[in-house]
């Protein structure tokens, strides 16, 4: 008896340095559990104009309220020459689980690459979105578990947007926005970028009301857009944060810009 | 079931302009994905205190019923009109009185001061806590939306009309992107000796 109140480990047991752990060969049923899937937060957002077409994503990556990291880019150049995608002309934004978002872009550029290493002349943005819509797809039963967003330049040289749900039902659109913050910034992007409830004042009353004609906005405009609507999200959604990375696809080439955004 | 806050559906408003408040609301009443009815106001009047509240549509009956009572009570004992801080004041005991079975309602406080004559805004949890904000306040099941389009739309120091364009494309652009509020808005604009009500049609679907 008094073995049970000494505060050694039973003689049979392995000898742990940690109280709580238990010292008795486990007993009963156990259940074990994998879990393939994390959400690391973040939002994106793209909007097409005339001649271009803006992508942007946050570039903070979270698990439940920790921060992993500051910088973890979701905008991914796709095709082009070379590890870093000289040339390219498209580019993926993937926001949900980092690392299916991450293999993700791997093989869409891959395939990408391949395409036009066979058929000596690069992918189209139509043809590069079926096929995206086809490899999320093809994980049907196991999902790339991201929406993903891709944005280039159409055959007739106007900015090119095709939104995409986990398993690959897509759309062309004029803008969307994705990931944690997109319920905050999708009503704001409606307004301003398609004005939706808005009228031509005077035009009468009822249904007789004209809406306001959507015209082709200027690329000044829509990046402001984006910043408004970012540093908005960061405002208010926990998981939005700490840098905002900005492309803007153009038939000179793709630019590049990383804006800060509040680290809190 | 899902939550009781969600059953019903619906959205309300409250911002802070110069010298003016706007608070606004959707009408629509739901069950579930069937909607009820289009025409279910959520914005009470007690005075110079306006309530919007949004969340279990009988709790939103009841709750507006109590303090129409609350609020006559006070009335009669202190000869005038109760003020917005002392409403919310009020708001927030009587929820915290139902601590452990509590009303499923976000409720929404907007009005001027009548002896002060400053704007004042705030909101409160189901269990009566209080949210004093400088800018708006935004409740139900299309808060998400309203937190994106208040913070990208208002500025300090709108006037009454700006203010009123503000809080209507506000609330008209998150309800269109929620399915469970919507169906037309009441909009109230809240001057120092002037109150402006207006319908807006909005999306019918």
């Amino acid at each position: 008896m008094a073995s049970v109140f000494s505060g050694a480990p039973p003689q049979s047991g392995p000898g742990y340095s940690f109280k709580q752990t238990p010292t008795e060969a486990p007993s009963g049923t156990r259940q074990h559990g994998f879990y393939p899937y994390t959400d690391n937060g973040g939002s994106t957002l793209g909007i097409s104009g005339a001649d271009f077409t803006i992508l942007a994503g946050d570039t903070r990556h979270t698990s439940g309220y920790n921060i992993n990291t500051r910088y973890a880019p979701k905008l991914f150049k796709i095709g082009g020459e070379g590890p870093d995608n000289k040339g390219a002309s498209i580019v993926l934004s993937v926001v949900g689980f980092a690392a299916d978002g991450e293999a993700l872009k791997e093989r869409l550029d891959t395939i990408v690459k391949m395409y036009k290493y066979q058929h000596g002349k690069p992918m189209s943005v139509a043809a590069c979105a079926q096929r995206l819509s086809h490899i999320l797809y093809g994980k049907r039963f196991f999902p790339y578990y991201v929406h993903a967003i891709l944005g280039g330049l159409d055959e007739e040289g106007r900015g090119a947007l095709y939104s995409y749900d986990p398993v690959g039902s897509y759309e062309r659109e004029q803008c969307r926005a994705a990931g944690a913050a997109a319920s905050l910034i999708m009503p704001f992007l409606d307004n301003q970028v398609n004005f939706k409830n808005q009228y031509v004042p005077d035009s009468g009353s009822g249904h007789e009301l004209q809406e306001k004609p959507r015209t082709p906005l200027d690329q000044n405009h829509v990046l402001e857009l984006v910043r408004d609507a970012f540093t908005s999200a960061v405002e208010r959604h926990i998981e939005v944060g700490d840098g905002l990375q900005v492309m803007i696809i153009k038939k000179e080439g793709i630019m590049e810009a990383f804006h800060p955004l509040k680290q809190d | 079931m899902g939550s009781p806050f969600s059953i019903n559906g619906g959205a309300c408003v409250a911002m802070v302009g110069k010298d003016c408040v706007a608070i606004a609301c959707d009408l629509r009443l739901g069950m579930q994905a069937l909607t009820v009815s289009n025409n279910f106001p959520k914005i009470f009047n007690y005075g110079d205190v306006y309530l919007g509240l949004t969340g279990l549509a009988t709790d939103v009956a009841t709750v507006s019923d109590l303090f129409r009572y609350k609020v006559n009570m006070y009335r009669l004992r202190e000869e005038r009109n109760i003020s917005p801080q002392t409403m919310a004041n009020l708001v927030s005991s009587s929820l915290y009185e139902r601590r452990f079975g509590p009303y499923f309602v976000s409720p929404v406080i907007a009005g001027i001061n009548q002896t002060t004559g400053k704007p004042f805004i705030c909101g409160f949890d189901s269990i009566g806590c209080i949210d004093f904000a400088k800018d708006f306040i935004v409740s139900g099941t299309a808060s998400d939306q309203l937190f994106g389009t208040c913070e990208g739309l208002w500025e300090p120091d709108l006037g009454p009309e700006d203010l009123f364009e503000t809080v209507s494309q506000a609330l008209l652009n998150a309800v269109d992107r929620d399915a469970l509020s919507g169906w037309g808005a009441h909009v109230y604009i809240i001057e120092k000796d002037k109150v402006t009500k207006r319908l807006l049609k909005g999306r019918q679907d």
